[in-house]
This record gives structure tokens, C-alpha cells and sequence, in this order.
């Protein structure tokens, strides 16, 4: 704040408070993403997570940035900065770029050795508004590869540690990305973008848990091997499940399958085919992928729940032809998915979070309203309390020097309570144009700034 | 200021009863936050009315109608509670919140005068039989809807539906967990209520008291809830005939329920 505010003398400092409205600071935001650069950039500008603090504090070190951030994922390298300010009409323009943009660039060919060339076809850039619009998407997960998926939040979350761990992230950044963290935790809790699974082992994983519950303890039957069986079969282990028998024609190929998935936490086994149906009761999820054809009937499938006391039995058949009588779905206690259900469900699902990113984009739109209006009311706040104070004080200076001339004759309660009323009245009314003119004020700048 | 607090009750149950739609149906979990607490500060001032009911008659029961209702009510409320917190889930609130406020609705906005004049309602055997039985009553009321839910949830997972992916319904397991625990809380606590019933009818009314109907049909209501439970628990029974099973020894729980109107011991006449 400029010391004119505080100046006690009776000059009102409606021109200082108006240069205190910060306009001198820039927000740029520059990266590129899996849409604009193929995976040959986006691993040569990935900075793996133990370089992140060194390369944050060297670009919040370089000329003209006031605060850094990074973000580098596999899918997107994103560089956040607050920039001393510079006016649009001066700014050095060279190759389409302006100057906060080069010093950028430049850190990136310095300390990643790329050339601009090679980064400018790629490079997105997004100033102000549109960057804080950019960075609460980003948090949201509606720029990410699989709209909705939840890694990218933790990953802004490392950003912004390593970026107050190195004293990048200062008073500009940090309530921008504390409220890009609130926008995201308010997308996922007002619309179903998180809610649902899209790929098709972990459509299997979803629907097992709605039967099961807690997939812990549970034993999953493998019956033949196929990339995409391994791949469920090691998503339900993920998930919480513990036991893993593996049924195949060759004996060498299940146990080399039990071997490869067995860790400590993991228990695996190998079960003859030609034992599958008696042994079969143990498992809760049987997978299969022989692509011989009816493996499981009703009948054999009725067996199976007698054995296990009708628990149920969830199959999921991923052979074509399909190794599990259609049926075998109609049994009580019995629940069958094949490849189609499967893929079936992940569509659906991928159509809800596409309705959800439409809501989640109407959220974000309002907050970034909301933010950049209150960062643009705030300096005009600080001022406005700074000339009330400023006013406060003259008045207050002025009843005591008034008081120490009359110091002879002594006021009544009355008369110094009507004193104290006309002099607040009085700097009220002088005041109120110099307020409603420092709103205007800001107000024009917002909209030059959004032009 | 009785009437005051269980009306407010009867308010937060129907605030937490359209809560949990959103919060159940459109996994909206913002409104469980709502739901929840209105139920469980709709419990307490139910507690709160009950209480005061009971202190100023100068009993530690309800005998009338109205009051045993309210009391059934407030156990309902309170299974919801245990559920949404051990299962974390609201899902049974759609059935047991509604039926909370319909039961307790009728005493809250046109309370009864019900003369009681039976010789033992202030001892504390009766209200230990009542409490027990109601407990059960709740907990059989209960596995009866884990009982319908599963049914539900098994037929969208049969159908192969997303929505069952997302619903609103607990897993199949939670549900049939929530079913078989609810009865074997309402098994002792239904043997415990029938046989301190059974005494203290015996020492008023003498041996004629097992020619009453609402005791014979008690009897079998016990005996149909230990086999539902020997059932469930050895067979696995699950699905439409567990809902068949509970069906029906729902409504044997609903005769001896009307047969109050038909009993001489709950009169407290010899027949």
C-alpha cells in the first residue's frame, strides 16, 4: 500500500488508493497435454518427481517471474507463473511470443535443453482468466485423458507442496490453488464424474464389489490365460482380493501365471482342468477365457453354489465363444458378465461422465467468476479500508484539537455526542463519491482486463 | 411441551425421510449430511418426548397404543442410525424413515386419551417384555427390508444394468450381512420378552393364560423366527425365498400385533 494513504493530513488519497489496485502482476499459464504433443515432447519435457523442487526454484529464480509452479505428469507438463507485469502495447514480441512467455520458454531450453522451435507448435498458453479457468479444469479432471479419473488432484496437490517447500508458491499462487483444490473436491461431490468405471477390468472390479462388498479375502479362479483375464484377474487383486487359483489346459502355463501374481500378501494355487468343477466352490469371481465353450452350465454351476452353501458366484466369461451358458446368469446366487456386458456398462458409464463433465464445466465456470471477482474487489476492499481509516484519523484529530481550544468550557454528554454525529456525517458524505469512484474504478479494469 | 418435542420429531423424521432420496437414489451424498443428523436429532427429542410421557403418567412404559407405535418408531430411527454407521450406508432410510413418521405422526398431531388401568404397568418386568419385543419387532422389520433390497440389487445385477454398478443399493453381501445380524439381535431379545411375559401372565392369570390366542400365536411367531434363522444360517438361503421366508414370519409378527385386540391377558382379564 502507498504510504500517501496513511498520510493523516487532510489531502484525500483517492489517487494512491487507485495505484494500489495491483495491475501490474500477470498469471501466465504454458504446457502442453496428451491433445497437443505426441508422447516424443511430452517425455522430453517430463521432469521426473525428484528434479520438481530443483527445476521449480530455478524458474521462480528466473528474471521477472514472482512465483512458480510445475506440473509434470504423464500426460501433460504444465508450467504456472506470476509475472512482473508487462504493459501489452511495450511488450517484446518475438516469434508470436511476448515476454513473460519467453522467459518461460527460455527456462525450459535452458534447463531441459529444447529448443523453442521444437516446442512451439505444442505449446498452449493461457493468460489470466482463462488460466485460472485452465488450472480449475485441470484439478477437476475434465482436461484429463479419462475424464473423472482422480489421479490428477494429488498430482496439482505435489505440485503445489514442492512449490511451498521451495518458496515458489507465495501469496498469488496459493490461494489460487487452495481454490482450485475446493473446486475440484466440489465437482466430485456435486456431479457422478468420479462415479463411475470405464474400462472394462475395472467394470468387472466395480460389479464384483457390488456383490461382494469388500473384495478382501476373496479367491478369484483364473480359467485359462489371456491378456485381457490376467489384466481383470490383477485388477481384483488390487482391489483387496487374496487368493488366486489358476486353472489351464498346460499345467507349466498356470503355474508360471500363479507364480507371476504371487506375492506375500497373495496367495496362489493351481487347479488340474480337468478337477475345474469340483474345485471351482473355492472361488467367489471365476474368470474365463479358454474360448473352448460351455465350461459352465446350469446345471454344473447349481453344484457349484450347492458346494459353497448358495454364496454367490460371479463369472466373468472374456472367451469367444463364450465358456459360461448364458443360463448359468438365470440361477440364483449366480451372476454372469461376458465381454459384451462388460464393454456394455463401460459405454454407459462413459456416457454418464460425459453428461457429468457438462455439469462439472458449469461449476467451474461459476467458480472462476466467483474467484477472479473477488481478487479483483479485494485490493479495492484493502483501499477503501484504508481511506475510512485515513478519514477516521483526520476527524478524530481535528474533535481533540477543537476540545483542547475549548478547554476553558467544558461540553455536556449531549453536545459532544451531536459533535461526534456531525463530523461522521460529515466525512460519510465526503467520502461516498471518493468510494463509489474507486469501485468504478476497478470495475473498468476488470473489463479491460477480461477485453 | 411433550407434544412439542415429538411433533418437532416428527419433523425432522419427514426432513430426513425426503433427504435420503437424493442422498440414497441420486448419490447425492451432500444430502446424507442432512439426512443423518435430522434423523438423529429427531431420535433424541422422540427420546425426549417418550421420556416425559412416561415420567409424568407416573410409568416407565408405553401401554397405549399411540405410545407403543411412537416407541416402535423411535426403534426404527435408531436401527437407521446403527446402519448408517457400522454399514455406511442410507439406502434403508427410504422405507424406515417414512414409516417412522407415519408411526409416530398420529400421536404427535392427534394424541390419544387411552385410559391404562392394568395392575402392573409401573413394574419394571413390563417394560423389559415390551422394550424386548419391539427391539424384536424392529429387527425382524429390518431383515425384512435387507431381505426386498437384496432381492432388488439382484435383479439389476442380473439384468446387467449400469445403473446397479452406481445405484444406490448396498452390495449384495452387506445386504444379507444386514439381514441375518438383524435377526439374530431380534432372536434373544424376542425369547427374553415372550418368556418374562409368559411369567408375569402366569402369575396373574394362572395356566388358562395358554389358551389366549395372542400367546399361541406368539409362540409360533418364535418358533418361525428360530427356523427362518436355522434356515438362513445353514442352507444360505438368500434371495426370493429368503424374502418369502421373512414375508412370512412378518406376518405372523403382524397377527400377534392385531391379536392384542383378541387377548384376555392383554386385557388383563381372566378369560
Amino acid at each position: 500500500m502507498n504510504d500517501t494513504t496513511r498520510d493523516t493530513t487532510h489531502d484525500l488519497p483517492i489517487e494512491a488508493a487507485a495505484h494500489s489496485v495491483p495491475h501490474s502482476s500477470r498469471l501466465l499459464l504454458l504446457g502442453v497435454n496428451h491433445t497437443t504433443a505426441p508422447i516424443a515432447v511430452r517425455e522430453r519435457l517430463a521432469i521426473p518427481g525428484h528434479r520438481l523442487a530443483d527445476a521449480t526454484r530455478t524458474l521462480a529464480d528466473q528474471p521477472g517471474i514472482r512465483e512458480a509452479l510445475i506440473l509434470s505428469t504423464c500426460n501433460r507438463v504444465e508450467i504456472l507463473t506470476v509475472q512482473d507485469g508487462v504493459d501489452q502495447e511495450h511488450a517484446e514480441l518475438r516469434a508470436g511470443l511476448q515476454a513473460p512467455t519467453l522467459s518461460v520458454i527460455k527456462f525450459l531450453h535452458d534447463y531441459l535443453q529444447i529448443r523453442e522451435t521444437d516446442l512451439e507448435p505444442h505449446v498452449y498458453e493461457y493468460r489470466e482468466r482463462d488460466a485460472i479457468r485452465h488450472l480449475f479444469r485441470v484439478a477437476s479432471s475434465l482436461d484429463s485423458m479419462v475424464v473423472g479419473e482422480p489421479q490428477i488432484l494429488g498430482q496439482v496437490k505435489q505440485s503445489w507442496t514442492v512449490g511451498r517447500e521451495v518458496g515458489a508458491v507465495k501469496t498469488m499462487l496459493d490461494p489460487l490453488l487452495q481454490r482450485a483444490f475446493s473446486v475440484a473436491k466440489k465437482v466430485r461431490t456435486e456431479t457422478q464424474i468420479g462415479n463411475t468405471t470405464v474400462s472394462v477390468a475395472s467394470v468387472a472390479a466395480e460389479l464384483a464389489r457390488k456383490i461382494f462388498g469388500s473384495l478382501s479375502g476373496k479367491t478369484v479362479l483364473l480359467v485359462g490365460a489371456g491378456k485381457m483375464s490376467d489384466l481383470t484377474a490383477r485388477h481384483l487383486i488390487q482391489q483387496g482380493a487374496t487368493t488366486l487359483l489358476v486353472a489351464n489346459r498346460t499345467e507349466a502355463k498356470a503355474q508360471s501365471i500363479a507364480d507371476a501374481l504371487r506375492t506375500p500378501a497373495i496367495t496362489t494355487g493351481v487347479i488340474p482342468l480337468d478337477q475345474l468343477h469340483e474345485q471351482a466352490h473355492r472361488a467367489d469371481i471365476v474368470i474365463t477365457s479358454t474360448g473352448a465353450g460351455q465350461v459352465f452350465t446350469p446345471e454344473s454351476a447349481r453344484a457349484v453354489l450347492q458346494r459353497r452353501k448358495n454364496r454367490p458366484v460371479f463369472f466373468i466369461d472374456i472367451a469367444v465363444p463364450r465358456d459360461v451358458a448364458p443360463e448359468v446368469n438365470k440361477v440364483d446366487g449366480c451372476f454372469v458378465y461376458d465381454i459384451d456386458d462388460l464393454q456394455q456398462v463401460a459405454m454407459q458409464n462413459k456416457a454418464v461422465r460425459n453428461r457429468e463433465a457438462e455439469a462439472a464445466e458449469s461449476i467451474v465456470t461459476r467458480e472462476v467468476a466467483r474467484y477472479t471477482d473477488r481478487i479483483s474487489q479485494a485490493p479495492v476492499t484493502e483501499s477503501i479500508k484504508e481511506l475510512l481509516l485515513s478519514a477516521e484519523e483526520v476527524r478524530q484529530h481535528e474533535i481533540a484539537r477543537t476540545l483542547h481550544q475549548l478547554a476553558g468550557q467544558p461540553l455536556t454528554a449531549e453536545q459532544l455526542s451531536a459533535i461526534e454525529r456531525l463530523t461522521k456525517s460529515l466525512t460519510g458524505k465526503l467520502l461516498h463519491p471518493q468510494i463509489a469512484a474507486l469501485r468504478e474504478l476497478a470495475a473498468e479494469r476488470e473489463s479491460d482486463d477480461q477485453a | 411441551m411433550t407434544l412439542l418435542w415429538l411433533r418437532l420429531a416428527v419433523i425432522l423424521y419427514g426432513v430426513a425421510a425426503l433427504a435420503v432420496l437424493p442422498a440414497a437414489l441420486y448419490n447425492r451424498p451432500r444430502w446424507r449430511h442432512i439426512a443423518v443428523p435430522a434423523a438423529f436429532l429427531g431420535a433424541f427429542f422422540h427420546f425426549v418426548s417418550i421420556a416425559e410421557t412416561l415420567y409424568a403418567a407416573h410409568r416407565a412404559l408405553p401401554v397405549d397404543t399411540h405410545e407403543t407405535l411412537s416407541m416402535l418408531g423411535l426403534l426404527l430411527v435408531v436401527g437407521f442410525l446403527i446402519l448408517a454407521a457400522r454399514y455406511r450406508t442410507v439406502s434403508f432410510g427410504i422405507f424406515l424413515l417414512p414409516i417412522a413418521v407415519l408411526l409416530a405422526i398420529v400421536p404427535a398431531f392427534h394424541p390419544g386419551h387411552e385410559e391404562i388401568s392394568y395392575p402392573l404397568v409401573r413394574t419394571g418386568w413390563i417394560l423389559l417384555h415390551i422394550a424386548l419385543l419391539l427391539a424384536a419387532y424392529a429387527a425382524m422389520f429390518l431383515s425384512l427390508i435387507a431381505s426386498l433390497l437384496y432381492l432388488i440389487q439382484e435383479r439389476r445385477l442380473k439384468e446387467k444394468r449400469a445403473e446397479s454398478q452406481r445405484g444406490w443399493l448396498p452390495p449384495l453381501e452387506t445386504l444379507d450381512q444386514i439381514g441375518l445380524n438383524s435377526l439374530r439381535f431380534g432372536l434373544p431379545c424376542m425369547t427374553a420378552g415372550l418368556l418374562i411375559g409368559s411369567v408375569l401372565a402366569l402369575q396373574s392369570i394362572g395356566p388358562a393364560f395358554f389358551a389366549d390366542p395372542k400367546v399361541l400365536l406368539s409362540i409360533a411367531m418364535w418358533i418361525a423366527y428360530i427356523l427362518m434363522i436355522y434356515i438362513r444360517s445353514n442352507s444360505g438361503l438368500r434371495g426370493r425365498r429368503a424374502v418369502y421366508l421373512s414375508s412370512f414370519v412378518f406376518l405372523v409378527m403382524v397377527a400377534v400385533w392385531a391379536a392384542n385386540s383378541l387377548s384376555a391377558v392383554h386385557r388383563f382379564k381372566t378369560p
